[in-house]
């Protein structure tokens, strides 16, 4: 009697052969989630050099919701990120539009653009500080010439916030001119000679050749920095560290002097996880928006 | 007769002052026998370190003993030291820890009491004690004198009133004792935006500006964060009558005679300021004083001079701690753990703070600071102010939840500063916050009736 040996589909090979990869990575990304998440239902303290830890189970989480600094953190966390990535995204594209149309040169003007990107953010605070300083900085050098009298760009608190999101926009722009350039360069030549010969002037190019097809990457494009911007830490803590009172406090900051100003690991656990899960329901909602698009086109 | 100082005269005085200098600085007989095992000291490279590392470098020249230096910014100072305690065996054998933060380490029993080390060891009495700081009765939990002995002041960082002495002699101004000479002097000198009468740190710092700027205001205006603090009654007091005087003083102060963005201006600002020129008056900590005088950093080399804080009419100076100890963990090995005392054992012996001295970092001795051989020297023109300081200095509070009540007091405060909150309303949110705090703390504590 012979015995035919079945063939082992590929789907398993494939799956088989991800399985280490896949187990290293939840090792690494849940262990220290389902750690944060241990933490923030403990009250954690230490006496004699010993850490007690103390179940409390949602009590962290039920602080949170008095907590009106945390409330403020995340609504200037949500302002930054909408007003600052859609600035970026319109800047960046405009850019990325703007050099694809170069014939010659393209490369340079590439380069320049994306300079402020490879600076790294502890220059980019000293930088705008001293840029921004009331007293000697080089914006009120400026606006000084033109007679007007200087302004305190970070210690005001109706500017401040404007000041760092201006400053994320220098810094961040390079990033989506890049994604978007990248886009513009993958279209088909075919598109523009088929515009110019449809007699569309530039705008009208712009306006119903490139945005409509370029829809999918400007979404990607903004999903991405969007989720990279609720995340600001290093330009509130050079800039401003969250004032003038509580005007430039974002999330990552609040949580920071929770966990590492003030100890309190347990209650900054919460307000991690408390993010986390934001940041998790926007990440589905984004990528269903993505799918639902892609399945109308 | 011809008073001036001849050349002859002046090269036996520089002689007899090397001689005596050398005299100061001759090496301890322990400290030449004494081999050690090596150790590693955990500090933040704070501007007085500097000088820390030339005294470090004479004690390993003079013992032969081996010292490793962790340097790192305030905050990466504190990580370490906290990760270094938290685990079974510790990496750093001498913590360099502020005043804002040592209360952690206390309570947190991470640190061994210097007598379980070596029980011979003594604080030299001529050693600052720093309102009791390096004392810690564990029953009580307060600084108590009768308590173990924790640690070894390191810096004496207090903030010293240093204001325009070139000004002041121009103007025929008398130096302030009081708050209101201060601000009568600083207005007459304001003259923005050129200079500015008075440069106060009102940003909300990370981790501490107002608070840390406003403190001698509310203790010499008899306020105080807590009802007594030493007796373990921790009700909050900071909405007193007497807060809301120190606090609305404050604010006039820059209003009248300050810097128009004083919510905006953290320390370095302030440095930044007076060395340029454009600050008449300013608090600052003693640490800031090097750069004044240092014709690369500074315009105004030699014009500056230093007092004790001012008080109010009928309270008394109280210049708060921003001080450094020098404590020794538990969870190190026996040797190393008396490496490290032996080193602080030779750190505050005369020799070693005639060395810091004129190494550029301020003495914690008394009998140095006070030295009038040294504090007539122009160099040294602020020793007077800071050892009259040092009698003076105290605690901002003792309670490890001070870290979480700095926060609220940076962010309210600076509130009240920019014009955001009434100064009524933010001492009540103040103490709403602190209670709360405390509460959660387990403490004995309470609030008083609120500001109207």
């Amino acid at each position: 009697m012979s015995r035919t040996a079945t063939p082992v589909p590929e789907s398993v090979w494939r799956n088989l052969a991800l399985t280490p990869s896949l187990a290293v990575f939840m090792l690494l990304s849940l262990l220290p989630v389902a750690n944060l998440v241990a933490m923030s239902m403990h009250e954690i303290r230490w006496e004699d050099g010993r850490s007690t830890w103390e179940f409390i189970g949602a009590a962290h989480y039920a602080r949170l919701g008095g907590d009106t600094l945390f409330h403020k953190g995340a609504y200037n966390t949500l302002v930054f990120s909408v007003v600052g990535v859609s600035l970026q995204v319109f800047i960046g594209f405009m850019l990325a539009w703007a050099v694809s149309r170069i014939a010659r040169g393209r490369v340079v003007y590439r380069t320049i653009f994306i300079l402020p990107i490879l600076v790294p953010g502890i220059l980019i605070g000293a930088i705008w500080k001293l840029m921004l300083n009331y007293d000697f900085g080089l914006a009120n050098g400026l606006i000084g010439v033109f007679g007007f009298l200087p302004v305190d760009w970070l210690g005001t608190a109706s500017l401040a916030l404007p000041s760092v999101i201006m400053v994320d926009i220098w810094h961040w722009t390079p990033f989506c001119f890049l994604l978007l350039l990248a886009g513009f360069e993958s279209l088909p030549q075919e598109l523009h000679e088929a515009a110019l010969v449809d007699g569309a002037n530039a705008w009208a190019e712009l306006r119903y050749v490139y945005l409509p097809i370029m829809m999918p990457v400007i979404a990607v494009t903004f999903l991405f920095r969007f989720m990279t911007s609720l995340k600001v830490f290093d330009e509130i803590y050079l800039l401003t560290g969250g004032g003038p009172g509580s005007s430039t406090e974002v999330i990552s900051y609040t949580i920071y002097r929770t966990f590492f100003t003030q100890d309190q690991m347990g209650y900054g656990s919460a307000m991690s996880v408390a993010v986390l899960f934001v940041i998790a329901i926007l990440l589905v909602l984004g990528f269903g928006l993505s799918r639902f698009r892609r399945g109308a086109a | 007769m011809n008073h001036g100082i001849t050349r002859r005269n002046l090269s036996l005085g520089t002689v007899a002052a090397g001689a005596l200098g050398s005299l100061a600085w001759a090496p301890s007989a322990w400290a030449q026998t004494a081999k050690q095992t090596p150790f590693t000291i955990v500090i933040n490279s704070s501007p007085w370190f500097d000088g820390f590392r030339k005294v470090v470098e004479a004690y390993e020249a003079e013992s032969g003993n081996k010292v490793n230096l962790d340097v790192n910014p305030f905050g990466g100072s504190l990580e370490k030291q906290r990760a270094s305690v938290r685990t079974k065996d510790g990496l750093f054998d001498l913590l360099i820890m502020n005043g804002l933060y040592y209360q952690e380490f206390y309570h947190g029993g991470f640190l061994t009491p210097l007598n379980d080390i070596d029980p011979a060891f003594k604080l030299d009495p001529q050693m600052i004690r720093y309102d009791n700081t390096v004392y810690w009765n564990e029953a009580t939990k307060t600084h108590d004198p009768a308590g173990k002995l924790m640690s070894v002041p390191v810096n004496g960082n207090i903030p010293l009133l240093m204001y325009r002495a070139d000004l002041y002699e121009e103007f025929k101004l008398k130096v302030p004792e009081t708050w209101d000479e201060l601000l009568a002097n600083a207005k007459k000198l304001h003259n923005p935006p050129k200079i500015y009468g008075i440069v106060q740190r009102g940003a909300r710092g990370a981790p501490n500006d107002v608070s840390y700027d406003w403190w001698p205001y509310l203790y010499s205006f008899n306020g105080s964060l807590f009802r007594d603090e030493a007796k373990g009654d921790f009700t909050i007091s900071i909405n007193s009558p007497e807060g809301k005087a120190a606090l609305d003083f404050y604010i006039r102060m820059a209003k009248e005679a300050g810097h128009p963005q004083t919510g905006g201006l953290a320390q370095a600002q302030i440095i930044q300021n007076l060395a340029t020129g454009k600050a008449a008056h300013a608090m600052l900590v003693i640490a800031a004083w090097s750069q004044m005088d240092d014709p690369n950093k500074s315009a105004v080399v030699g014009k500056l001079n230093a007092t004790r804080a001012p008080r109010s009419a009928n309270g008394k100076s109280a210049p708060v701690l921003g001080h450094w100890l020098g404590g020794i963990p538990k969870n190190v090995p026996k040797a190393r753990q008396t490496a490290a005392l032996t080193f602080l054992n030779w750190f505050q012996t005369r020799g070693a703070q005639v060395k810091y001295l004129q190494s550029g970092a301020p003495p914690v001795r008394q009998d140095v600071l006070a030295d009038p051989s040294f504090a007539s020297d122009p160099k040294y023109r602020w020793m007077k102010a800071m050892a009259d300081s040092s009698a003076v200095t105290r605690q901002m509070w003792t309670v490890p939840e001070g870290s979480q009540i700095g926060d609220v007091l940076e962010l309210r405060l600076n509130q009240a500063v920019i014009g955001e909150l009434t100064t009524a309303r933010a001492l009540n949110m103040i103490a709403d916050e602190a209670h709360a705090i405390m509460v959660r703390g387990g403490y004995k504590t309470g609030k008083i009736t609120p500001l109207a």
